[in-house]
């Protein structure tokens, strides 16, 4: 049995809306952390895993993640594409893979980042158990991800973000391992809306039938924007960065260890790039600019004497000269929900340009193509497309 | 314009295929003929030798994966060939390899033996099977082998090679034999250097999963190969020849998760053109790093540049003339380089000469460089092929760096052509004192926009698509556009007879009323290049003559302009005298969407191929 070859199935279908505006182009799997797309690095730990066979789920935008992956040679696995053209829930996306998948496999979410060795250890769970089983975590904030009871290493329930106390700081990984037969198990879960692989789980652990596989190493998620920073800062940190051979620099340029630049980035004379900052390919630092802890996206340009501190600047996107997003603890709003003192000094949509000695403040998030006139003073929300104009 | 492959190896199972097919020596050459099927499709044949079954053959007319290569567990070595006609209509007969009277020797050819005929008259006592040129050479194999029983197949070959006229590339395989002898004239040919393996093929992307380490023949040149290695003639004397590594992707040239390479390709335009442009921007200093060098005071005392490209690469140096006369402030014109002359009383010392080619094997472009460089002008080189034989012959060449394009319609690599180009005008017109800094600067930063702008049109993919679908069905379709939107133009209405075999016509938009206006109907949409670089409110004038007449009008418009009067109308971003390239995607993903509601093959369209290496 040990040679059975186990496929992972990896969805990536879905949109991320809480990420807007870095959602409305991508989907969220294809957000990049150190100057690769979250799913590369989930890619990469099914690779390590030695698993060379994937099941991509590919919906929301899925020309970018084809055109990413191709045939997934550059990793060293085949890649197969499979499509949810309707978003209706990982439990839908995951039977959507069914006719690509004839043995054992495992899932995973093509957006949290964890490490080959718990994906080696639910591979190890398919090829050889009879029953499905389940990576379990801990999290400093349960209530955010389906909280995990135990019985052993039997689980009894999970409870997506409940709204009470919580007696665990359990939750789910989002790793799981199964035979063919759990398609016919989603196709008999009961469920109002939305078909929620969790609500198929729930059935097979009131059955007893869920093996819980503990796993307390990385995992990464991004659920809000300022998440995106963390994850970026703490990729960038665990690697060693080599300076690329086909990036141009100008004179007197500082730039801090910690930092992520892509192949071929320009930086002017005089820049300073601070830690925990990635640089997208094809962008452009000018003259004086300051830029750190930033997740600067491919073709962004950050103008002469800009300053830009823990922020995200999409793709293509340009900052004006001396424009400035400052940093540091801010409020959000996301949706309906208040987040106070969140990290985040500002977010900046694709194709969107900033005039010069523009002011971002207090975590504002500009949406894409908008245009923002020189000298304007932006908090909050600006809605894609806007213009923003002085006075 | 056909592919060639052959391999000669030691497999690990002995040749025994277990389970899969990979491991036989008929599954890797059909594997490379599919690898090469862009080249060529109307016909493909194998040739596999095997040290107690002999020669086999298998050929037939249709695609690669209509051919059942036949099993041969002792295969030791095989050669492959996928056909394109010019010699003979497209036949089980006429597909190769060709073999000799007694079945021993078969050959694949590609390129033309310009004296088949007198050949085919002096073999008088031979028996021919096929219409072809490359039936003669099995057959002169054949007479040498019997003239000298104790020869082997190199120097047989060696001396059928002194007799034929043309321009081929050969390979040739004979029962008994344990070696692949390959010769190169003219058509390329490269070698590929395996562990316990050898390969040889007529574009590396055949073999490129079993081996990057390669060897590319000169002319002339007579190898045999083994699985320990080649061992190469030229004019009589054993030759080392270089061993380069190839270091872009195979699977880059596989096609991923998309329908059609086309559609991939065209998704990849971001991605390839940072390539184009990776590490060749000052935007500071206004100036660009193409590695390239010319003589001193030449381009100071340019007189003229003439470029020589067929097809889409001919609209690239469309696009690029007008850059070199408005940057570099020196006198351009381009030539359809099969109609290229060097004459007119030009000085050959002050023209450079400019051939554009993505494969830098298209023959048409290949002669007119060697007419410029017989009449003693400079000549230069743009193209996506390192190792191919225009770099071989030029002065100097820049890398358009778009990687392998598959998709017989070229897509990329127009884009990458003309950023290339337009880095070159820039670095002409900086060197010749033309153009400031400034003007250099704005113009770099165009460029350096490209990349997002086309990204931005990409994300709109939705809304083409729509379009294709209400106005794919016109009866036909006029494309228009003034000044740089006037290569752009051509190129969209290329694309689309290319793949969707519709009429359609790109126009300079002042033409429109001199005649093509007699043709316009409410069934003939009109698509314009409405952007800055193309004049747009005077296009728009003669779209609206259009209009009148009933027709349909879609446009690439630039970002913060409207002409209400459009019944489509597609946002191009601001990246000044770039944005008709931007607009160019556009009508790629237009063509490519009426081609798919249509069905069309659009990776190969009927009677095309991808690398012209005919005249």
């Amino acid at each position: 049995m040990s040679d059975t070859p186990v496929t992972a199935v990896v969805l990536a279908a879905g949109e991320g809306r809480r990420l807007e505006p870095l959602t409305n182009r991508r989907p969220k799997p294809m957000v990049p952390v150190a100057n690769r797309p979250l799913l590369e690095h989930v890619v990469e730990a099914v690779a390590a895993a030695g698993i060379n066979r994937i099941a991509l789920v590919v919906g929301y935008r899925q020309e970018r993640i084809r055109n990413h992956f191709g045939d997934g040679d550059d990793w060293g696995v085949t890649i197969e594409y499979v499509e949810q053209s309707t978003q209706l829930g990982t439990g839908h996306a995951v039977l959507q893979a069914e006719p690509v998948v004839d043995g054992p496999f495992v899932v995973l979410n093509g957006d949290r980042i964890v490490d080959a060795a718990v994906v080696s250890r639910v591979r190890d769970l398919a090829r050889d158990g009879d029953h499905p089983a389940m990576a379990v975590t801990t999290a400093e904030r349960p209530r955010e991800y389906g909280v995990v009871t135990l019985d052993g290493d039997r689980v009894t329930g999970i409870d997506e973000k409940p709204e009470g106390p919580v007696e665990t700081n359990r939750i789910n990984a989002g790793v799981y391992a199964f035979s063919p037969a759990v398609f016919d198990a989603i196709r008999e879960t009961h469920t109002t809306g939305e078909l929620a692989i969790t609500a198929t789980l729930n059935e097979l652990a009131s059955a007893g039938d869920l093996t819980a596989v503990g796993y307390d190493g990385r995992w990464l998620d991004v659920s809000n924007l300022w998440d995106l920073l963390g994850v970026n800062a703490a990729l960038i940190g665990e690697s060693e960065q080599t300076e690329p051979t086909d990036a141009a620099f100008g004179a007197s340029v500082t730039v801090a260890d910690d930092v992520a630049l892509a192949g071929n980035v320009r930086i002017g004379p005089n820049v300073t790039v601070g830690g925990s900052t990635a640089i997208g390919s094809n962008a452009t630092i000018e003259a004086g600019a300051v830029v750190e802890n930033a997740v600067i996206f491919p073709d962004a340009v950050i103008g002469a004497g800009a300053v830009v501190r823990d922020a995200i600047v999409a793709g293509n996107a340009r900052i004006g000269a001396n424009a400035t997003i400052a940093g540091g603890p801010a409020t959000v709003v996301v949706g309906d929900a208040v987040h106070h003192d969140v990290a985040l000094g500002g977010v900046v949509g694709d194709n969107t340009t900033v005039g010069g000695g523009a002011t971002l403040t207090d975590g504002a998030v500009v949406g894409d193509d908008v245009r923002a006139d020189a000298g304007v003073v932006i908090d909050g929300r600006v809605e894609s497309g806007a213009v923003v104009r002085r006075g | 314009m056909c592919g060639i492959i052959g391999y000669v190896g030691e497999l690990d199972s002995g040749g025994q295929t277990d389970g899969g097919a990979v491991d036989s020596v008929g599954a890797i050459v059909h594997e490379g003929l599919r690898n090469l099927e862009y080249r060529g499709y109307d016909s493909a044949g194998v040739a596999l030798v095997g040290a107690s079954s002999g020669l086999t053959v298998a050929k037939r007319s249709g695609e690669v994966d209509g051919l059942t290569v036949p099993d041969v567990p002792d295969a030791t070595h095989g050669v492959g060939h996928t056909r394109w006609s010019t010699h003979g209509p497209p036949t089980d007969a006429n597909a190769h390899p060709h073999t000799d009277c007694a079945g021993d020797v078969a050959v694949v050819h590609n390129g033309i033996v310009e004296n088949y005929e007198a050949l085919k008259a002096e073999l008088s006592d031979h028996e021919f099977t096929s219409d072809t040129d490359t039936e003669v050479i099995p057959h002169l194999i054949e007479e040498e082998l019997a003239a000298d029983p104790d020869a082997d197949l190199l120097a047989a070959v060696r001396r059928v090679e002194d007799r034929l006229e043309g321009s081929y590339a050969i390979c040739a395989v004979r029962e008994g034999n344990d070696r692949i002898i390959v010769a190169r004239r003219g058509s390329p040919l490269v070698l590929g250097r395996g562990e316990n393996a050898s390969f040889v093929a007529s574009d590396v992307t055949a073999f490129l999963e079993h081996t990057r380490d390669v060897t590319y023949l000169e002319d002339g040149d007579v190898a045999a190969l083994s699985p320990d290695g080649v061992e190469i003639v030229a004019r009589g004397e054993p030759v080392e020849r270089e061993v380069e590594t190839v270091t872009w992707e195979a699977d880059a040239a596989e096609k991923g998760g998309y329908d059609h390479y086309m559609r991939k390709e065209i998704h990849e335009q971001p991605e390839s053109l940072r390539q184009t442009l990776a590490g060749r921007l000052d935007v500071d200093a206004g100036d660009v790093d193409l590695d390239v060098s010319f003589p001193p005071g030449f381009l100071a005392d340019l007189e003229e540049i003439r470029i020589v490209a067929c097809g889409t690469s001919y609209y690239a140096g469309r696009y690029a003339a007008r850059l070199f006369e408005d940057l570099a402030g020196v006198r351009a014109t381009v030539e359809i380089a099969s109609e290229y002359e060097f004459g007119a009383g030009r000085t050959p010392d002050r023209t450079l000469v400019v051939a554009v080619t993505q494969s830098g094997e298209t023959a048409d472009t290949l002669g007119a460089v060697r007419r410029a460089n017989a009449a003693g002008a400079r000549t230069f080189a743009v193209t996506n092929t390192l190792g191919s034989t225009v770099t071989r012959e030029v002065d100097g060449t820049a890398f358009i760096r778009a990687g392998p394009e598959i998709g017989v319609a070229a897509t990329k690599t127009f884009a990458s052509q003309v950023a290339t180009l337009a880095m070159l005008a820039v670095a002409v017109g900086r060197d010749r004192g033309a153009l400031g800094a400034a003007d250099a600067r704005s113009v770099l930063e165009d460029l350096r926009g490209l990349p997002g702008a086309v990204q931005q049109v990409l994300d709109e993919e939705e809304q083409v698509r729509e379009a294709a679908r209400e106005y794919g069905d016109g009866e036909a379709f006029f494309f228009v556009g003034r000044a740089l939107g006037v290569p752009v133009a051509l190129e969209g209405a290329l694309k689309l007879k290319e793949i969707s075999y519709d009429h359609a016509e790109g126009f300079a938009a002042g033409e429109l009323k001199h005649g093509p206006l007699a043709l316009v109907t409410p069934e003939t949409p009109v698509l314009a290049v409405l952007t800055d670089g193309a004049r747009a409110d005077e296009t728009m004038n003669n779209v609206t003559e259009a209009q009148t007449r009933g027709a349909p009008a879609l446009g690439c418009v630039s970002a913060g302009d409207e002409y209400d009067t459009l019944d489509v109308s597609f946002e191009v971003p601001d990246v000044g005298v770039v944005e008709p390239l931007v607009a160019n995607v556009y009508l790629q993903l237009f063509a490519y969407h009426v081609a798919n509601d249509k069905g069309r093959a659009i990776d190969k369209p009927r009677n095309l191929a991808k690398s012209v290496t005919v005249e």
